[in-house]
């Protein structure tokens, strides 16, 4: 219900500032202007004149009262003036009349709204908010247990899932401003339209807390996009999923990791934002193995891969400025990855040497003699990283001798070449060929401080009916 | 037979009359609802005839609740 | 107290537990006979096997070793992987 035109104030009978401006709003219910007085408490105060009950509550928490008493001034059916507490020359600007409760003090704070009394909040939010919330209700038998009704139901992942409870659901969407009702992305393979509301269920489902909703519903979008081709890459045979990285100043808000098995279990927010985004795919989309999800061996990051780049410590800047983020804004990047390629080298001093390996080692991304077809996110951990830092390699430097390194012989990669059958078309043999398309090799920097390790995560297919990584920038 | 079911193996479940309303009850509480026959009580003190005559009466539902 | 979720998917079928699909026909299947060992059950169940088995159905039996707990893991694994339907009988 929309506020009544002209003054309406909220107060409550144990409030002393209540009390105090009493005479003020009998005063003013005597006046020109139109006076309506919601009581959070007693119907019969204040005394002397017309009340109406908010005993239940509704009014006060439509309109988020945190103070009382409140007073508002309401002008065709917009609030354009609000007050909090007794301030004799605001209240007479906000009224318009002069000379109000002259025996009253200048000022005099409030206090706080029946609405936030311990245990009021989550009650009304469930009372008054689930009624807010458009998805189906599913109501459970008195004996099913919820976990084993929700995997009967298809809306786990092999792992157990968070019930999605109206309460839990309610405070996930308090982790965004953004309407519950508004449209995230076209899911795909069903393309389903995914509202920000059905992207918090998943998300609580995945595990997640509120404060993780904005990088989730980011990650949906990315991944939504034509460029991403989230479609493709769960249709296809090959291994690879969504993997989510993360930069700016929300993965140290929300306590990501980018440090120590930065790539694997143990961190929540690590754990849960990319497992939502994959729930959201199989619930929302209709995406499943056996179903469209076709991949013939996947990988164990298909359940969920997300990490944060570490930017304290990198040599270089953060992925999402390289690829056009301002700095200092928060990003993801969505990756058609899959697993995680393991590369030692203990004992290279130089960046010559260092980058040697890794060229070694990325031209086996998927085949090696394969080329210009595979992606891949090469993950430089700090110990390594140093090694470009002391020698004053850029990671644009580091990327020409890469790319140098990776200008393959086409007489070496050839089909029948080596005696394997698999390799590039016969007309290429006198060609150079280089391992990645241009933009098919991105480089990132995490992992924990001690360990001479990186990896290379083999990507996907690029092109028409491959992936393209996507970097969106978070509001 | 719940396990059955969500395994892909469909069933029907056969009981007395008596059972009818319980096995409603447990439907609602488990939130699933098997295919079930219900057959005249009692049961029990009928003699071999009888319960043989109980089957083929029962038959044609149950080949209905199985095989569709 | 019954829970009340919120469903997380498209909502474009229902949201009950559904039943497995049923069978196109007898003819040639083979079907579990599972009693639940309660007295004259197995009277009832022979002359269903025969009803069965004259309508073209293969038929196997099993037995539940007690009424009061469901049937064991391994017995339901069995039945899952020998039988293609089951008939359980007879509760009173």
């Amino acid at each position: 219900m929309p506020l009544p035109e002209g003054l309406v104030a909220f107060v409550r009978s144990d409030c002393p500032t209540c009390v105090l401006v009493a005479p003020v709003l009998r005063e003013l219910a005597g006046g020109d202007v139109p006076l309506t007085v919601f009581s959070q408490d007693d119907a019969g105060f204040p005394e002397g004149m017309e009340v109406l009950d908010d005993g239940d509550l509704r009014q006060s928490w439509e309109n988020t009262i945190e103070i009382v008493p409140t007073l508002f001034r309401v002008e065709r059916g917009r609030v354009v003036e609000v007050l909090q507490g007794w301030r004799r020359p605001d209240w007479e600007r906000l009224s318009g009349v002069t000379g109000l409760g002259p025996g009253l003090p200048e000022f005099r704070p409030g206090c706080g709204s029946r609405t936030l009394d311990p245990g009021f909040p989550e009650r009304l939010a469930t009372l008054y908010g689930g009624e807010r919330l458009a998805s189906r209700r599913v109501r459970l038998g008195e004996s099913e247990d919820p976990f084993e009704a929700m995997a009967g139901r298809g809306w786990t992942d092999g792992l157990p899932v968070v019930p999605p409870t109206p309460e839990r659901v309610l405070r996930m969407l308090e982790g965004t401003p953004r309407d519950p009702a508004e449209e995230v992305a076209v899911v795909p393979p069903d393309l389903v339209p995914a509202t920000v509301e059905k992207v918090a269920v998943n998300a609580v489902l995945a595990g997640c807390r509120p404060e993780y909703l904005p990088v989730v519903l980011a990650a949906v979008e990315a991944a939504c996009t034509d460029a991403f081709n989230m479609h493709g890459l769960l249709a296809t045979t090959w291994h690879s999923g969504p993997v989510v990285v993360v930069n700016g100043p929300v993965a140290a808000r929300i306590g990501m990791n980018w440090g120590g098995n930065a790539l694997g279990q143990g961190n929540r927010p690590n754990s849960t934002i990319g497992r939502a985004l994959q729930l959201v795919v199989r619930n929302v989309g209709g995406g499943r193995p056996g179903g469209v999800d076709r991949a013939t061996q996947g990988s164990p990051g298909k359940l969920g891969f997300c990490f944060a780049e570490d930017e304290p410590g990198s040599p270089w800047e953060p992925l999402a400025v390289e690829r056009g983020v301002a700095p200092g804004r928060s990003a993801v990047t969505l990756f058609a990855g899959a697993g995680v390629q393991p590369v030692v080298d203990q004992l290279s001093r130089t960046p010559e040497s260092l980058a040697r390996t890794f060229a070694a080692c990325l031209r086996t991304v998927a085949h090696p003699k394969q080329a210009l077809v595979w992606d891949a996110l090469l993950v430089v951990s700090p110990e390594h990283g140093r090694v470009f830092r002391e020698a004053g390699w850029s990671k644009a430097r580091l990327r020409q001798e890469l790319d140098d390194l990776l200008r393959l012989a086409g007489s070496e990669m050839v089909r029948g070449a080596a005696g394997i059958a698999e390799g590039m078309p016969l007309e290429m043999a006198e060609a150079e060929i280089p391992k990645f398309r241009p933009g098919g090799l991105l480089i990132v920097h995490a992992g924990g401080t001690a360990g001479l390790f990186s990896t290379i995560i083999c990507g996907w297919v690029s092109g028409a009916m491959g992936s393209e990584p996507v970097t969106r920038e978070m509001n | 037979m719940t396990e059955l079911e969500a395994g892909g193996t469909p069933g029907v479940y056969i009981a007395s009359s008596e059972f009818a309303e319980a096995a409603r009850a447990q439907g609602q509480a488990l939130g699933f609802h098997p295919a079930s026959v219900f057959v005249a009580h009692p049961i029990q003190d009928r003699t071999d005839q009888e319960v043989r005559a109980l089957a083929e009466a029962a038959f044609a539902e149950v080949v209905q609740a199985l095989a569709g | 107290m019954t829970i009340e979720l919120i469903d997380p998917t498209s909502e474009r079928v229902p949201a009950g537990r559904s039943v497995a699909p049923r069978l196109a026909g007898l003819r040639g299947r083979r079907i579990a006979l599972l009693d639940i060992s309660k007295p004259r059950g197995d009277v009832f169940l022979d002359r269903i096997a025969e009803l069965l088995q004259a309508d073209g159905a293969a038929v196997l039996r099993f037995r539940k070793p007690t009424f009061a707990k469901p049937a064991p893991s391994d017995l339901r694994h069995e039945i899952a992987v020998k039988c293609e339907g089951v008939i359980e009988a007879l509760a009173d």
